[in-house]
């Protein structure tokens, strides 16, 4: 028999087909539902769709690919297969070769076809998006985004729709049974990424760093459901009719060579391993468990007076090996048990105290993201303990999702706390200082990021890297590593020096958008007017750009700013900014009126978010900086026109008729009308707010004393009941006219 | 090609006994006739002939190997035309041909769809999408393909269904022609077709095979059994099997079949159908 050729006349015969064709051409055209009305990937910060310029011109258009073109292979599968039985070509195929010979041969067709299209739509694609990414644009990244979000999804839709239909040898039936499932991935599985195969969590796509834990989550679903349906169409395979007989009858039959059945089983059990084995989350227990990462009470006899690593990431595996070194004091005279905390990723293969191997347990049980390490120390009163550790680091379990925090690659690292080495977790530092040290050896263009005061120099040149040395102190340290640039900004007015780190590929993007002068501006107008940032560093300060969604985070001398921030389409968004150096100011007042850190992050819903705050700000820094006209005609009136428009809206003024929309329409309507509120409503009241107090410097006098509140750590952040108790006003004060 | 079969039994799996203890030896070269009555089991014998079906007792060998062990050798040489078949509208005939071909694995498969193309007459629509061939044209495709790869082994379900005499009549010598290096199985209901080209007969009935033999033996069996009569009143029918009624000037001239034939019935010369005709009936009476 000669099967390609067979294979190749199968797919021939397919692509004849009208119905083919037609399916087809609604999977090259499906990457445009990603960019209207199925946009999974959008920024949860803000009520409007935000997200990486990847994440809005590729990857929203890849998912959406991926589903539709699923979801019309699914069809066209059962489609097919039902067609040679409904329309008699069985009697003649089935005479000449058996019905899991053609089985084979029409699956392999389905699936080259799949192939074929997602090429074609590859293709079709790449000129605009490479047009519309502009800077951030890069094939391998095009590739592997089409490949895994989109591709991914149709083999599976082809082999679920071929199951379900060689079980039951019925169409409507086949259509039914992958309907079901596809509803379950977009419903009740659709937060649970390794459940979801259809339609992938995916958080955020970075731009300006890389995506490989996300893409490698996404694979591994993929890897996990083919196995899966895979495993599902060889047991179907083994019920397809033969000899006159029903789907038992003929199982009997076609399992009688064993490697048919144990293949399929075989499959199944991969799926499972697949399923359990994940690398990506950790097993931390769901409840919050402080205790788990810092005692009650450290050991008295056991004292720590300096550490070392020395971390060496692999950016090919996305693994992280390293040595750590603690030098100890032991007291006690006795044998000691201490603790550490380690990411659950991560094995220790070795401990050894002053050279030789000391006993160690590795704890079974994950908490927040960590998990026990116990040592036992001899009774030497100076110990210099050895810990080699290592694997791939994972992320917390909570929701279920990978984010891709612990992203390890040559264009992006994240070494955080336990991820770059173990923690003590019981032993309290000797003095009053933790004197660290830490080497890192990393990919030559990489430059690393003290997320601190600390500063990386470099140690040695090993031809293929360099190795960093990183002089800190603490019991634990953040790192991040990328292809940063480094910006030197003189913010004389707020007496401090800005070093502002972001992503090579944004170079251009920064330039254009005046980077340096709106954080030199910013930082000097925030600092007099609302108070000086409670972690500026002594004399310096970091500002870092971090990848994908959160930013805002800060430490003594360092912030993280977003790399949303700094897209070419946010920072042409015209709600924040009438020019993009305004959108660059716009952003940067967040690190004062910021999400998370001043804003409840679970409160979107309401009016009062950090949007507010943050764009009356930028207005008056743009009518200090351009004069009161423009900042009149760029934002006070473009704040009124939104308004009025709002409250002639249809849903606003008959929001009974949102209540009956679909949920999806529902809730871009109601995120598009909450924009309106937060991004205009909101900075117009302040405006308001600021005339009724007295003006631009009484108002100025209150924002500083909130911002500088003592805070209530329970609940820290600023509720609009606060703001109008410090402007002595009443909500029914601030309605606009 | 010998196919060996023995104590064949076929129920279904609704209770239906379509075949019991058949046993049977066909040997190539020969153009076999299958004759029975709808539902007698002939085509239930030509799906368990092609692997199609598995037997619920007894045994196919072919050249003396069980047919469940030699499934894919006896698929790669066999040529079958199914009573009813589907073909793929969105293909030319050419190109449907060249599926085929791939499907029973010939390799330079050119000249025998060409082949196939001239012996069915098919040459002027090689090039035609099959969605555009009336009925006869897309019977002749069926029959095409089953002629690829010239196999050992052809089994033809009704075959001349749907074509005119003239091609009913090319496609009989062709057949018969065919037979004559090979083994063909032809089942129909047209007792002509069997008349001409056949040089054996299996007659099924009730799904046991009745008659085993040439046309000719079938044909003396009946010898004495069949007569004429101008019929003047319809109870002259009892007991009788009236196998044409024709309205002349005189009156009805019945030809009949009967066990014993009255005397105002005039015997005369059975044909192969008065024969398998008295056959069947004299299987029904008893």
């Amino acid at each position: 028999m000669s099967a390609p050729r067979r294979f190749r006349l199968e797919l021939g015969r397919l692509l004849r087909g009208r119905v083919t064709w037609a399916v087809i051409l609604l999977t090259v055209l499906s990457p445009l539902a990603g960019l209207t009305v199925y946009r999974p990937i959008a920024s949860s910060s803000a009520g409007q769709y935000v997200t990486s310029m990847q994440g809005m011109y590729l990857a929203n258009p890849a998912l959406a690919g991926g589903l539709i073109g699923a979801v019309a292979f699914a069809v066209l599968t059962a489609w097919d297969l039902d067609r040679v039985k409904r329309g008699g070509m069985e009697a003649l195929t089935d005479a000449v070769v058996t019905p899991l010979s053609a089985a084979w041969t029409r699956l392999g067709a389905l699936l080259s076809l799949s192939a074929l299209t997602q090429a074609v739509t590859m293709l079709a694609w790449l000129p605009w998006t490479a047009y519309a990414l502009g800077a951030v644009f890069d094939l391998g990244s095009y590739c592997l985004i089409y490949m895994v979000f989109m591709y991914g999804a149709l083999p599976l839709a082809v082999l679920l729709s071929a199951a379900a239909y060689q079980f039951t040898r019925r169409l409507d039936l086949a259509l039914l049974m992958s309907a079901a499932f596809a509803a379950l991935s977009l419903t009740l599985w659709s937060m649970k990424w390794q459940l979801c195969w259809l339609n992938p969590v995916v958080l955020d796509i970075s731009d300006d760093f890389s995506n490989h834990r996300v893409l490698a989550s996404a694979a591994w679903l993929r890897l996990t459901w083919l196995a899966a349906l895979a495993g599902l169409w060889g047991l179907s395979y083994l019920c397809l009719r033969r000899y006159g007989k029903g789907p038992l009858g003929s199982f009997r039959q076609n399992a009688r060579r064993v490697y048919r059945p144990a293949l399929a089983t075989a499959l199944l059990v991969c799926a499972g391993f697949l399923y359990t084995g994940q690398p990506f989350l950790d097993h931390s227990e769901p409840e919050f468990d402080y205790n788990f990462l810092m005692p009650d009470e450290f050991l008295d006899t056991v004292t720590c007076s300096s550490r070392y690593a020395d971390v060496r990431p692999n950016p090919a595996t996305g693994r992280v090996y390293g040595t750590a070194v603690y030098q100890l004091i032991n007291t006690s005279g006795t044998q000691q048990d201490i603790q550490f905390r380690l990411n659950p990723g991560y094995a220790v293969t070795s401990v050894r105290a002053n050279g030789a191997d000391v006993p160690y347990v590795l704890g079974t049980r994950e908490a927040m993201n960590q998990r026990g390490l116990a040592v036992t120390l001899p009774a030497d009163e100076e110990i210099e303990l050895a810990i080699d550790y290592g694997g791939y680091p994972q992320e917390w379990n909570t929701g279920g999702m990978v984010m891709g925090d612990r992203e390890i690659s040559d264009a992006y690292m994240a070494l955080e706390n336990e991820v770059l080495a173990p923690i003590l977790y019981d032993v309290p530092q000797t003095g009053d200082t933790l004197p660290a040290v830490i080497d890192l050896t990393l990919p030559g263009q990489m430059t690393p990021v003290p997320f601190g005061p600390a500063e990386a120099e470099p140690l040695r040149d090993n031809g293929d890297g360099t190795t960093w040395r990183v002089q800190d102190e603490g019991g634990s340290s953040i790192i991040f590593a990328g292809d940063y640039v480094r910006e030197d900004i003189l913010a004389e007015n707020a007496g401090l020096t800005v070093q502002f780190y972001y992503s090579q590929k944004h170079q251009l993007i920064m330039e254009a958008a005046d980077a340096a002068g709106s954080v030199r501006r910013a930082i000097e107008y925030c600092t007099q007017h609302i108070g000086p940032l409670s972690f500026y560093g002594d004399g310096v300060f970091k500002l870092i750009e971090n990848r994908g969604g959160g930013g805002g985070y800060a430490a003594n001398g360092a912030s993280l700013a977003n790399e949303l921030d700094f897209t070419a389409q946010n920072l042409g968004d015209s709600s924040k900014g009438g020019a993009p150096e305004e959108v660059m100011l716009h952003e940067l007042i967040h690190q004062w009126w910021g999400l998370g850190n001043m804003f409840d992050p679970y409160d979107e819903d309401g009016a009062w978010s950090a949007e507010g705050l943050t764009c009356y700000t930028t207005y008056r820094m743009v009518k200090e900086f351009y004069g009161e006209e423009t900042a009149r005609r760029e934002y006070v009136e473009r704040w009124r026109e939104d308004v009025d428009n709002y409250y002639k809206d249809f849903y606003v003024r008959h929001p009974e008729y949102l209540a009956a929309l679909p949920e999806q329409y529902q809730a871009d309507i109601a995120n598009s009308l909450r924009s309106v509120r937060q991004y205009s409503e909101m900075p117009l009241k302040i405006l308001k707010a600021e005339e009724l107090v007295g003006g631009e410097e009484a108002m100025d006098e209150i924002l500083s004393g909130l911002f500088n509140r003592e805070l209530d750590w329970m609940y820290p952040y600023l509720t609009y009941q606060e703001f109008l108790d410090a402007c002595g006003l009443t909500e029914e004060a601030l309605t606009l006219d | 090609m010998n196919i060996q079969i023995s104590h064949l039994t076929m129920t279904y799996p609704t209770g239906k006994t379509a075949l019991r203890d058949v046993g049977l030896e066909l040997k190539s070269p020969a153009l076999i006739g299958l004759l029975g009555p709808n539902g007698a089991g002939k085509s239930t014998l030509m799906k368990l002939l092609t692997a199609s079906l598995l037997p619920t007792a007894g045994t196919i060998a072919v050249d003396g190997q069980p047919l469940d062990k030699q499934e894919r050798r006896l698929k790669a040489s066999l040529g079958y035309l199914p009573q009813s078949f589907g073909l793929y509208d969105e293909l030319t005939v050419w190109q449907f041909l060249d599926y085929m071909a791939a499907l029973k694995g010939i390799r330079d498969s050119k000249p025998t769809i060409e082949a196939a193309i001239c012996a069915t007459n098919l040459e002027e629509k090689r090039k035609s999408p099959i969605r555009a061939l009336s009925g006869g044209q897309r019977q002749r495709v069926g029959i095409a393909q089953a002629l690829l790869g010239d196999p050992e082994l052809l089994i033809l379900d009704e075959p001349t269904v749907g074509l005119d005499p003239e091609e009913r009549i090319a496609f009989r010598n062709l057949f018969s022609r065919m037979a004559q290096e090979r083994l063909v199985l032809l089942s129909t209901h047209i007792i002509e077709d069997v008349q001409s080209v056949c040089n054996q007969l299996i007659v099924i009935h009730q799904g046991s095979v009745r008659f085993i033999g040439t046309p000719s033996q079938l044909i003396a069996m009946a010898e004495g059994h069949v007569g004429v009569f101008d019929e003047t009143d319809q109870a002259q029918e009892a007991g009788l099997h009236i196998t044409s009624r024709v309205n002349t000037a005189r009156g009805v001239a019945c030809r009949a079949v009967a066990e014993a034939l009255p005397a105002f019935v005039t015997r005369t010369e059975p044909t192969l159908e008065d024969a398998y005709l008295y056959l069947i009936s004299k299987e029904g009476a008893q």
